[in-house]
């Protein structure tokens, strides 16, 4: 890539189509390294780590061009160490980030600027938190999901120290785990479900060769890509509820998530590209 | 005592009801746990993708008319392409002489380029992977690499530079803010002769790279994001590594400890070191601040004539030139800047001494353009090499490390 951007395009767009605005430039301080941006729709803002400067950056949710963040969280007190994810929770005005040097989750005020202390740190043993690299929030069932090396684990919103999650996704059937490739996770709280990609390893030998990367056929490392969903409560060694795989079909390009629930879409990038799903089964706010 | 046969009916009801419910949980967990998932499998109702290649790194084979450009655009297929370079003038797509690309090929995410013309060897460096690949120079198509330095690595890095006097690869890595050191011979598994890293280097997310064997000095292109990081960081050691950070998701490495943040905005730089510093060792001198221009510094060439400093300024859309001996807050003594350059988003710039001439790759325009060697102001370049038509949209869309919805805009919102 060139520079470090976020690119805006119109929810109907297409092919190759031009951006409807681009954030981008030296004031936005933004790295070429940006592996999130969570929306607040309440407070109209975009909240976007920088890993490198260890600094979350909020701007105005219509930002544009070079345009300098409305507040930058940074400094000797946040704790913050390689911060490469962040999830906000609008209605309780709260942000927080999973951090995977130090397997923790960092809980701060959403109005927070400048050298602040977390309110909360979710750590320790029990809290089972192993690398953790995306956390997300439900603000109306008061849970969060954190995505771990080798689990999802999901806690009481206010969970705080060292406390053993309430749930915890993990193993064979379930496909998930950065080391099986997730790296997003989402929360739809009206439907009360988890959506996380994986891979599903195939049977020894039919694995391809390659020994990293993906290959054309959509396998890359541990296995095939899918889109997994989960019922709220799941726990243990559970298959999804519903997966959406990799096929030449579908073409999923990667595991990176956005939710559209007015439209019914789950949105995923990848690979350079943007994918949209139309899939209103997922979004059905009750299941069976 | 006698209990009163109310009593007894709560009580054996509340049993009841705590029976009932241990019961359906366990249907419950045994339900999910037997479950057979709802296949969604369908065709993605929209795709956003550029199909186009776009150039990134740029060297040169004088000797055989050659220039190599790293194209590490996912959705168009990341690759080396390999153009002549000299050409009519033509303002329409032009397909390269050759494209090394293909799952072979292990090309990852293609984001440094250097090449010996005595040894007729090509090396590339993938970010993702933090491989270094070695192919044969005349190489074409899904071919693997002769040699690669595969492990060792730290993620993330991305510039190479061959210094072909003292035969030695120098690579910077932007996250954990290093230059290493390797012999151009080496092994699969080759520890880095040397490299300079810790708080004292001056380094803060570095990019381009170049070596004058002459005057023993070293260039680097700095974003000026910055944290403190200790000598040894990043290199991969299993669970005694430095901090886990640059080592992929998969590797243990160290806990950190909850310590206060280092994080700063330095602001960007060049910095200049020794050729043969080591380990937590400050630069020479630095060039930095306003006066500078500098704006998200990406490659960096020094002419080979004038000694003059060549910076891809990938933030302003410009290529600045600096005295040899540049130093501190000091401006540049030329800028190639304007609409009629077709500069946008430049990230490679080298010269090709034997022809006189300044080649600038630019990754948003889809574009590669030759200049005259002492080119300044806005002037149009000689002539173009471009992988999409004009009226393209620019290129937007990187590596995508996320994906996020605004409902109230109705926008997919897509960071590199």
């Amino acid at each position: 890539m060139s520079q470090p951007r976020i690119s805006a395009y119109a929810s109907s767009a297409d092919g190759n189509a031009q951006p409807t605005r681009v954030i981008q430039g030296p004031k936005t301080l933004q790295a070429r390294t940006s592996h999130y941006i969570a929306v607040d729709s309440v407070r109209d803002e975009l909240a976007v780590p920088n890993p490198f400067a260890q600094a979350i950056l909020v701007f105005r949710g219509g930002a544009i061009g070079n345009e300098a963040p409305l507040r930058v969280i940074q400094g000797p007190k946040t704790l913050l160490s390689s911060v490469d994810n962040v999830a906000v929770d609008p209605v309780h005005r709260e942000l927080m980030t999973a951090s995977f040097p130090n397997d923790s989750v960092l809980v701060f005020q959403a109005d927070a600027n400048g050298d602040v202390a977390p309110i909360r740190i979710l750590h320790g043993p029990k809290t089972q938190l192993d690398r953790p690299i995306r956390v997300e929030v439900d603000p109306i069932n008061n849970l969060i999901a954190v995505m771990n090396d080798r689990a999802l684990l999901v806690f009481n919103r206010t969970d705080s120290g060292d406390v053993a999650p309430k749930w915890v996704l993990s193993g064979p059937k379930t496909g998930i785990g950065t080391r099986n490739g997730t790296r997003d996770l989402k929360l739809f709280p009206e439907g009360r479900k988890i959506i996380a990609g994986g891979s599903i390893r195939p049977p020894r030998g039919t694995r391809p060769s390659e020994p990293a990367g993906e290959d054309e056929q959509g396998f890359f490392r541990a296995g095939q890509r899918f889109i997994g969903v989960w019922k709220y409560g799941d726990t243990g060694d559970v298959a999804p509820w519903a997966q959406l795989n990799y096929s030449p079909v579908t073409k999923i390009p990667g595991s990176r998530m956005a939710l559209n629930p007015e439209g019914a879409d789950l949105i995923i990038g990848g690979d350079g590209k943007v994918a949209v799903y139309h899939l209103p089964e997922v979004f059905q706010k009750t299941i069976d | 005592m006698v209990v009163p046969a109310r009593s007894w009916r709560v009580t054996v009801g509340i049993l009841l009801v705590a029976v009932v419910c241990i019961q359906v949980r366990a249907q419950q967990r045994s339900n999910a746990s037997e479950r057979r998932p709802q296949v969604l499998d369908r065709a993605p109702a929209r795709m956003i993708a550029d199909p186009n290649p776009v150039f990134r790194a740029v060297v040169l084979d004088a000797e055989h008319g050659e220039v190599f450009m790293a194209n590490d655009k996912e959705s168009a297929g990341t690759s080396v392409l390999v153009y002549p370079t000299q050409f009519p003038a033509t303002n329409r797509i032009m397909e390269p002489k050759r494209r090394i690309a293909g799952p072979k090929t292990d090309l990852g995410m293609v984001c440094g380029l250097a090449l010996s013309i005595e040894h007729g060897e090509l090396y590339s460096v993938s970010g993702e992977t933090g491989t270094l690949n070695v192919y044969p120079l005349d190489s074409t198509g899904n071919v693997g690499p002769a040699r690669r330095l595969r492990g060792v690595m730290p993620r993330a890095s991305a510039g190479v530079f061959l210094d072909v006097k003292n035969d030695e690869l120098f690579i910077t890595t932007e996250h954990v803010n290093r230059i290493s050191i390797y012999p151009r011979t080496f092994q699969e598994d080759q520890e880095p002769l040397r490299f300079i890293q810790g708080p004292a280097s001056g380094l803060g997310d570095p990019h381009g790279i170049y070596v004058d064997s002459t005057t023993n000095e070293i260039f680097v292109s700095n974003h000026g994001n910055w944290r403190e990081t200790q000598p040894g960081e990043g290199e991969v050691r299993g669970p005694d590594s430095l901090t886990r950070t640059s080592l992929g998701y998969n590797v243990p490495g160290r806990v950190v400890p909850l310590n206060p943040s280092t994080g700063k905005f330095l602001g960007p730089s060049i910095t200049v070191h020794s050729r043969s510093a080591s380990g937590n060792t400050a630069p020479l001198r630095i060039i930095h601040g306003p006066h500078t221009q500098l704006s998200l510094p990406d490659g960096i060439y020094r002419d080979p004539m004038s000694g003059e400093l060549i910076v891809a300024n990938t933030g302003d859309d410009s290529v600045l030139f600096f005295a040899k001996d540049a130093a501190g807050d000091v401006a540049p003594v030329r800028v190639l800047k304007g609409p009629a350059t077709k500069i946008k988003g430049p990230v490679g710039a080298i010269i090709d001494a034997k022809r006189n001439e300044l080649w600038v790759a630019s990754w948003d325009s889809h574009v590669a353009a030759v200049f005259p060697r002492m080119a300044n102001g806005n002037i149009a370049p000689l002539r173009v090499i471009r992988t999409a038509s004009e009226n393209a949209p620019l290129a937007s869309m990187g590596r995508i490390g996320a994906v996020a919805y605004d409902p109230k805009r109705k926008e997919i919102l897509a960071p590199n």
